[in-house]
């Protein structure tokens, strides 16, 4: 159920991006919150440690230049600037000073800016910077971790349960119509099995013309349904089918399908032209790989044109099934294996036939390539 | 011919600024006017950097207005501001220059 996962892969990714939004968010308010804490922890001191320095250089100042040995402290650094933000004096080992702070971290250092009451040798600002022992980042960095780390459990179980939440209708949906296929399927095949074994017991001389094309057109009709049974039947069943893989020629088993389907082209005239390897050889399931050609020749045969041809080519590692048909537009080869896909809205079947394609070429490691032009018809290329 | 001496010597020593400074502000000063090393810290505690204490000192000079004045205000009542500066705008630029210099507190702090 691809479409299925997506869905479930596109809800948790928004929902992790959310958490992770929400738990980067509070982080940041929690970290600048510690770090404002913080500064007003140690402001006062500060404070106290600028009014020293403060008293110092305006004695400094009224000496009239006589006394200028500059205060030095043992717990914290100093430096004073101008109202041109020009140095005066400095004992700071960094000098890029965030002037429009009062207090700030730069690196591990705390700095706080004061500005005098009067310019004492000029000085419109004083810089005090202390060492921050940063014991309040690494209690902030542990609650977060840890609070970050509740919440992501917590978030993580929430999301398991919002999750099945939210694929548990898309589940029985897709239960529902599975279930209903399957059903539907094995209700065939006693009906289709009855039409073409009764058709296979009249015998075509002893009834007129007439009716005996009409015969014929129902038996048409029933190997289409026919068809379509086998391949949802496969689908359905594929996961339970053990490949029985064996070394075998192609050009058998390719002669043998097209013989099968010789009915079913004559009936909208169009004709097979053959350029047929001898001993083409594989290795495969036979079963698997029989199911792919009638795939390709009945699609082949089903978007041709009334009176259209089909070439098939086959050397070894390479099989070629070219039709003149309605071809595919550009836009849509990619999408075409999927199931339910059909490129043609106007042409009847399920769309399970390339996906079948698609699951036996990937099987047994053929690849599949398709040129279409639209109008001009479509080559589908097998290599392995 | 001792007249053009003197006047040459003058004239020589004026292109210097820091012979403006002495000749004009600090002459002056030394008789009538007020400490000039007092004056520039009350310049430095008002005006702060250079840039600024420069450009106020040259404005006072060129017109010494009461209301600017960092004189007490004692002192202006009694003997009024003083003249404007006679020196060129450039001499004068010269004389403050070597003023900062002489008492600037940048580069002597230790
Ligand atoms: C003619 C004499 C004279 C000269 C020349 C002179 N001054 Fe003065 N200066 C004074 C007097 C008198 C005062 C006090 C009155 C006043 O403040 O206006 C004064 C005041 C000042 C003041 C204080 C201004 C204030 O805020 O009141 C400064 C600064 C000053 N002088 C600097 C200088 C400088 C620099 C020069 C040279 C360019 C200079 N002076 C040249 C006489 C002089």
């Amino acid at each position: 159920m691809p479409s299925e996962r997506k869905s479930l892969l596109y809800f948790l990714s928004m929902y992790i991006f959310l958490v992770i939004i929400i738990l980067l968010l509070v982080s940041a308010l929690y970290y600048n919150f510690r770090k404002d804490l913080m500064f007003t922890q140690i402001r006062p001191k500060l404070a106290e440690n600028a009014k020293d320095v403060i008293y110092r250089i305006k004695e400094m100042h009224q000496s009239l230049g006589a006394d200028l040995h500059y205060p030095r402290f043992s717990g914290f650094k100093s430096a004073i600037y101008d109202a041109d933000r020009v140095k005066i004096f400095s004992l700071l080992e960094e000098e890029d000073i965030r002037f429009d702070k009062v207090i700030y971290k730069t690196g591990d250092k705390i700095r706080f800016i004061k500005e005098p009451d009067a310019y004492y040798l000029g000085t419109k600002y004083l810089i005090i910077e202390v060492l921050d022992d940063e014991r309040w980042l690494r209690e902030t960095v542990r609650d977060i971790l840890t609070f970050g780390g509740l919440f992501l459990i917590f978030t993580a179980f929430l999301g398991f349960f919002l999750a099945k939440l939210f694929i548990k209708p898309m589940r029985e949906s897709f239960l529902l119509l599975d279930n209903f296929i399957k059903d539907t399927t094995h209700e065939l095949n006693t009906p289709i099995s009855a039409i073409l074994a009764n058709i296979e017991t009249i015998d075509k001389n002893e009834i007129n013309e007439k009716l005996a094309k009409k015969i014929h057109r129902i038996e048409i009709a029933a190997r289409t349904i026919s068809n379509i049974y086998q391949d949802m039947s496969y689908l359905l069943l594929n996961k339970k089918t053990v490949s029985n893989i064996e070394r075998f020629d192609l050009k058998e088993l390719l002669l043998q399908r097209i013989s099968y389907f010789k009915i079913l082209a004559q009936s909208k005239r169009v004709d097979f032209v053959l350029n047929i390897y001898e001993e083409v050889y594989i290795k495969a399931d036979r079963k698997k790989m029989a199911k792919l050609i009638d795939n390709l020749i009945s699609n082949a045969i089903k978007y041709n044109k009334i009176g259209g041809k089909i070439y098939i080519t086959l050397k070894p590692r390479l099989m070629i099934i070219k039709d003149t048909g309605i071809g595919i537009p550009k836009d849509k080869i990619n999408e075409i294996f999927k199931r339910y896909k059909r490129f043609n809205e106007s042409e009847g079947g399920f769309g399970l036939g390339l996906n079948i394609v698609y699951m036996i070429a990937k099987e047994f490691g053929i690849t599949i390539e398709i040129d279409s032009k639209p109008d001009k018809g479509t080559e589908v290329r097998l290599k392995w | 011919m001792v007249r053009l001496l003197i006047t040459a010597i003058i004239l020589v020593s004026f292109s210097k600024g820091g012979d403006i400074y002495h000749q004009n502000c600090v002459n002056c000063h030394k008789i009538y006017g007020p400490s000039l090393k007092k004056l520039f810290f009350d310049y430095l505690l008002v005006y702060s950097s250079e840039r600024r204490v420069k450009k106020a000192l040259f404005e006072y000079m060129k017109n010494p207005d009461p209301k600017k004045s960092l004189m007490p205000k004692e002192y202006i009542r009694q003997n009024g501001v003083k003249k404007p500066s006679k020196l060129s705008d450039e001499a004068l630029k010269k004389a403050i220059d070597s003023y900062w210099n002489r008492y600037k507190v940048i580069g002597k702090i230790k």
